[in-house]
């Protein structure tokens, strides 16, 4: 279809057209990686010097973190390939090849494959720091010769920070979403790509700084931040702060463009009306982040502020802690949305595919979608229940119960769609039929947080850990790999191995059940959340969960491996393996570097998930006129 | 005609779009300022303290209300397609941030940071100051890219305009940021 020359160079697949690999396409990350290190501890140990400090106080780390994370964006590439540009100066040639993948590049496919692998590795190392906690509370007392308790504390905090803003926050929106999005509404890439280029950058190094806070002093606070614990622990919470902070603006980069793609660059003929499910839960995602972002970003800066600067916002003679708290989870119980609406619209997507059916009352799903965002951003009032007048208490309550309403659309849509349909149980699908199974227990337990009585007993205890992981492990991780079986043939060609993948879904369901639901017994039995030591009468039920998270844990290289040598070696997938109506399929796969070509043109001309018999096709294709 | 340039190919989103699009980064800007804004009243509580550096405020206010001019004249100049003539447009606004910028940091002396009022005054004060960072930069871009590739500049207009649609929303910011730290 390529009409060009230039079209036809680029045109090539995941693989850069058969360009082959060389090692010396890596430096240009190991030279932002040296870059960041130079611009560190040159700002630290400076800064050191002129206050007559050493580099681990909060000040020096903060001006360090600062000048790394310059230092790692001008390695990356960012300045032939964006900066200099800008000013006037030379332009870069476009990468077209596997080179854009270890560089600063504005190719929305390059940085959703960049996604996936630092979600991975993120993962991993999140994971292992589960490992660790789950190896300390093998036994109910401090076991000195594996953590000590202020070592218990850093690592839980870190395992928190990283799982929730480095993976759940962009395995489906970053490793997916960016790249499907533009494909699924007819667009070459989105509507600013080097700014969603730039969110890449930003992960890497706000990730290793709150893995090595512990080097500067860690932090005691978990993944919350509470001052004045935070001004009275190690400098490691400056990189919290700063790590917390980079995080979010990198959700913010990549926000924007989905909201404002969604707006301008649908393909002509899509109507809002048929906008696809997946998109949708992008923009109800990221709706959540724009609008609440800014408070919680703020918030760790004016803690920040008050760790190296001398200002009194959260402690001191003018310090209102609480106000911490408000900022915090204003965004930050909303968050869980931004997790979660992406699963959500992943399951709407694969469903009706796989059934080979239309999906039930499509309107009403969007309004779920949107209504959980709306709802869902008003959350963060239930973390209030120990702080305000018994007035209130009944209004945050129901706000918070009000969500299950919208909810219940979504699920009810996905189930409506299953009934009667002709399901292929393919791993996807068997993982987002887990996933719904385990957010209805996370979503059907919550509701006990949110009741105000109930919350006064379960408050603070394991129960609380059980809800959350089984909302975003259970649902948004599951979810993940139930994406990356789905989209695996269309990013690199090659079907994923089915047996391997269903095993580890039958692996995931009965290890995750096992490690997270003696967990509700284990909360209601009166055990404490964020200690590493408990009462005697819980060891064998906490020896139990420790040991289920060990082969949860070990579980996760069989997908690992399944997704390498399928890479590798798997089975040649055709361009549509799932007879799926939805865009994306309409290009080859691997999806070429240009998705659609000049010469031909999409009008949508109906919903992508209409499985009806007889329904017309979605998409039509048209010659273009000259000059498009 | 086909796109002969792989970057343009992949980035086919019209004027109308990139335009457009900005309101979004813009708002998020907007909703930020207002956190900080807001804040004022939790930690400074109701009236301004006393040596508050009103005449530096006020004076900042009217060149930002001033600014408007030029801001105004670079947007009907980029409409006409008067590029090089708006370069100087771009030249004054670049000018007047830099002023702004040295404006807020001797601002800075006149309340510690260690109280209320001071804190969220430096906080949001700052902040803005990092807004007027960018946009001068992104000023001196565009008289960059204007002087040495003026056809790059024309092709890519949509840039200048943005600039200048972030200026006057740096204005809209700047004047709710005097009313709520100097007169409310």
């Amino acid at each position: 279809m390529a009409t060009t020359d230039v079209q036809g160079r680029a045109a090539g697949g995941a693989g850069g057209g058969g360009q082959p690999f060389v090692w010396s396409m890596v430096l240009p990350m190991v030279r932002a990686g040296l870059f960041g290190f130079i611009g560190y501890f040159a700002a630290a140990w400076i800064t050191a010097m002129v206050t007559h400090t050493v580099i681990v106080n909060p000040l020096p780390a903060t001006l360090g973190y600062v000048f790394g994370l310059l230092g790692w964006l001008a390695g990356s590439g960012i300045w032939s390939g964006w900066i200099r540009r800008a000013f006037g100066g030379e332009e870069a040639p476009s990468l077209t090849g596997v080179e854009r993948y270890f560089q600063f590049s504005s190719d929305p496919k390059a940085t959703a494959v960049r996604y996936v692998i630092f979600n991975v590795a993120a993962f991993l190392f999140a994971g292992l720091a589960a490992m660790a906690i789950r190896i300390e509370l093998l036994t109910p007392n401090s076991t000195s010769w594996w953590l000590s308790e202020v070592h218990y504390n850093m690592t839980f905090g870190i395992h928190g920070v990283v799982m929730l803003l480095a993976v759940a926050a962009s395995v489906i929106v970053g490793g997916m979403g960016y790249y499907l999005l533009p494909i699924m509404l007819g667009a070459r890439t989105v509507i600013y790509p080097r700014l969603l280029g730039l969110s890449w950058w930003l992960l890497p190094p706000a990730a290793v700084a709150v893995f090595l806070s512990p080097l500067i002093g860690g932090f005691q606070t978990g993944w919350w931040g509470y001052p004045p614990l935070a001004q009275n622990s190690g400098s490691g919470i400056v990189f919290y702060t700063l790590g917390a902070a980079t995080l979010l603006a990198s959700s913010v980069l990549g926000a924007l463009n989905i909201i404002g793609t969604i707006v301008y660059m649908r393909a002509k003929g899509m109507s809002l009306g048929r906008v696809p499910m997946f998109v949708w839960g992008l923009f109800a995602a990221a709706t959540i982040l724009i609008v609440e972002a800014p408070a919680t970003f703020t918030g760790t800066l004016m803690d920040l502020s008050d760790m190296i600067l001398g200002s009194h916002f959260y402690t001191g003679p003018t310090g209102i802690p609480l106000a911490y708290d408000d900022q915090f989870w204003w965004l930050f119980h909303p968050e869980v949305y931004v997790f979660a609406l992406p699963a959500f619209a992943l399951w709407l997507e694969i469903l009706p595919a796989a059934a080979q059916r239309p999906l039930f009352a499509r309107n009403w799903a969007i309004a779920g979608l949107l209504g959980v965002s709306m709802v869902g951003a008003m959350l963060g009032v239930h973390h209030y229940f120990t702080a305000v007048s018994a007035e209130r208490m009944p209004i945050f309550m129901t706000i918070t119960e009000t969500v299950s309403i919208p909810t219940g659309f979504v699920f009810l849509a996905a189930l409506g769609t299953l009934w009667g349909g002709r399901l292929k149980l393919s791993s996807p699908v068997l993982l987002s039929l887990m996933a719904m199974m385990n957010f209805l227990i996370g979503g059907l337990t919550g509701i006990f947080n949110a009741d105000v009585p109930a919350d006064f007993q379960l408050h603070n205890t394991y129960w609380v850990v059980a809800h959350f992981h089984y909302t975003i492990l259970g649902a948004v991780i599951f979810s993940w790999l139930a994406g990356l079986y789905w989209w695996f043939p269309k990013v690199t060609g090659r079907m994923v191995n089915e047996f391997w993948a269903k095993f580890h879904a039958w692996w995931f369901f009965v290890f995750f059940n096992m490690t997270f639901f003696p967990m509700f017994i284990l909360g209601i039995e009166g055990m404490n959340r964020r200690v590493a030591v408990y009462l005697p009468y819980l060891h064998p039920l906490n020896e139990f969960v420790s040991i289920s998270a060990f082969f949860l844990g070990a579980g996760f290289l069989i997908p690992a491996a399944n997704l390498y040598f399928s890479w590798r070696s798997g089975k040649k997938a055709s361009q549509n393996p799932w007879g799926s109506k939805s865009l994306e399929w309409h290009s080859p796969s691997p999806t070429p570097y240009i998705v659609f070509p000049e010469g031909s043109e999409v009008t949508v001309v109906g919903p992508n998930d209409n499985y009806a018999d007889g329904a017309p096709e979605p998409f039509v294709w048209a010659p273009t006129t000259a000059g498009k | 005609m086909a796109v002969e340039n792989t970057g343009s190919l992949m980035d086919p989103a019209p004027e109308r779009a990139k335009r457009g699009a900005f309101f979004f980064p813009m708002l998020f800007m907007g909703i930020i300022c207002a956190a900080w804004d807001l804040g004022r009243f939790l930690w400074g509580g109701m009236g301004v303290p006393k040596g508050v550096d009103f005449k530096t405020g006020a004076v900042l206010t009217v060149i930002m209300l001033l600014s408007m001019g030029p801001m105004l004249g670079a947007r009907g100049k980029l409409s006409r397609g008067q590029d090089k003539a708006a370069l100087g447009n771009f030249m004054l606004l670049m000018v007047i941030g830099i002023v702004m910028i040295a404006g807020i940091i001797f601002t800075w002396g006149a309340v510690p940071i260690a109280t209320g009022y001071g804190g969220i005054y430096d906080a949001t004060s700052g902040w803005l100051g990092l807004y007027f960072v960018a946009v001068t930069l992104a000023f001196l871009a565009s008289i960059m890219k204007g002087k040495r590739v003026p056809a790059r500049f024309g092709a890519e207009r949509w840039v200048a305009h943005n600039v200048v649609s972030f200026w006057g929303f740096m204005v809209l910011l700047w004047t709710v940021f005097f009313i709520v730290f100097y007169l409310a």
